[in-house]
């Protein structure tokens, strides 16, 4: 069995450093981008192999699924005609090489320092404070309450990108695809309920196995993304409803905002949530924030503000 | 073992797919290939699932599923349009 895992791990690995040295160094854009999806698939096992399911999950349903949907539909915007990237000027050498110098050096001084950390970490203090956190599992324990604070600013950098994304301008129609595609419509209205489902899913076992909020949010928004695809989402195009979907893309951060200033009234400390009613607040923070990174995908998608 | 001598097999079909994924030459060539690496990974997740007893790897698998329908749909609609001047798409997309 050892020696099959090992045989096991070490395909993952070659296949991971072709994959990835592809998706960087080729000249071919959709070749890059293809490879780059295969990356995420092949990195989502790797992480199974490593037992770190919750982010085989966030792997799978964020790295290669929806990042690979956003860089396809920006693939079709651009001319077809691969550009080469000119090659280094004499006087930009010097400034690459301090580049590649200062990322290896920061590389092996980060690879020194994990080296230094503690051993066995921190899973003990978590496991000790396990029953206080309001939920079972420890991942989803860490995440929104006793780091919640690295949560509200992921959350709150997602939702700076989907301003900045808007800013650029109104949102892009699409170009019309190269072949007929009848079956585009039944096959979201099979599929759609599904994308429904699991979220709802994630989020319930997020409280006691792997799951919560970003994979349940991810999945929701690609099913967003596929009603998109096939033209079935107008709402989001018309002016009267545009108060209603920049509040529900705020929903999450103003909900996990309204908690953490709760914690500061109720337990003294911003964040701090009381014992006896983390576990509702978890799932109500979880439930907003899926909801919002949903739209928030959603919204990338547009490729500029809608209702303009 | 059973299980996971079959999931090592897989692994190692893969690198057919890996070939088709560098090769091309047209892009429709490329997302089969990645399609059938997401299949591929289904059928790893399933079989390692069974193999080590842990039930929970059959949400990614599920997951995995329900995402590659995703990207095929947004390969067909939104990459492989008629904009899109790649000699081998465009000579298909001309058959029509």
């Amino acid at each position: 069995m050892s020696a099959l895992a090992l045989a096991f791990d070490l395909l993952l690995v070659a296949a991971l450093l072709w994959l990835a040295w592809q998706a960087l160094f080729d000249a071919h854009r959709f070749s890059a981008v293809a490879h780059f999806m295969v990356f995420g698939l092949v990195m989502s096992l790797a992480w199974v192999r490593l037992d770190a399911l919750d982010i085989a999950l966030a792997e799978a349903a964020i790295g290669a699924g929806v990042t690979g949907a956003l860089l396809l539909a920006a693939l079709g915007r651009l001319p077809a005609k691969a550009g080469h990237a000119p090659a280094w000027r004499r006087a930009q050498r010097p400034l690459v090489w301090a580049a590649v110098a200062t990322v290896v050096s920061a590389t092996l001084a980060l690879a020194w320092v994990a080296w230094q950390l503690p051993r066995p970490g921190l899973a003990g203090p978590v496991a000790e404070v396990l029953p206080h956190s309001g939920v079972d599992h420890a991942v989803t324990a860490v995440l929104l309450n006793l780091r919640a604070w690295d949560t509200l600013l992921e959350i709150t950098v997602m939702l700076a990108a989907v301003c900045l994304v808007w800013s650029l301008g109104p949102a892009l129609s699409p170009y019309a695809p190269a072949t007929a595609l009848p079956g585009l419509p039944a096959l979201t209205r099979l599929l759609h309920p599904l994308f429904v489902l699991v979220p709802a899913y994630l989020l319930w076992r997020g409280s006691h196995a792997p799951g919560g909020a970003f994979p349940a949010g991810a999945v929701l928004g690609a099913g967003g993304v596929l009603m998109v695809l096939a033209g079935a989402v107008h709402w989001v195009h018309d002016a009267r409803r545009q108060p209603l979907l920049r509040l529900l893309l705020a929903a999450g951060v103003l909900l996990f905002l309204a908690v953490g200033l709760a914690g500061l009234g109720l337990a003294g400390t911003f964040l701090a949530l009381p014992d006896a009613l983390a576990g509702p607040l978890i799932l109500a923070v979880e439930v907003a924030a899926a909801l919002s990174i949903a739209l928030m995908l959603m919204a990338f998608y547009l490729y500029g503000e809608p209702g303009r | 073992m059973f299980h996971a001598a079959i999931a090592a097999l897989l692994l190692l079909n893969l690198g057919v797919a890996l070939w088709r994924l560098r090769r091309g030459p047209t892009s429709a060539d490329r997302m089969l290939a990645a399609e059938l690496v997401s299949a591929s990974a289904i059928a790893v997740l399933l079989l390692l699932a069974a193999g080590l007893a842990q039930p929970a790897l059959v949400d990614v698998a599920l997951l995995v599923a329900l995402l590659a329908a995703v990207a095929t749909a947004n390969f067909v609609t939104r990459t492989w349009t008629l904009l899109h001047e790649e000699s081998g798409s465009r000579e298909e997309a001309g058959r029509d």
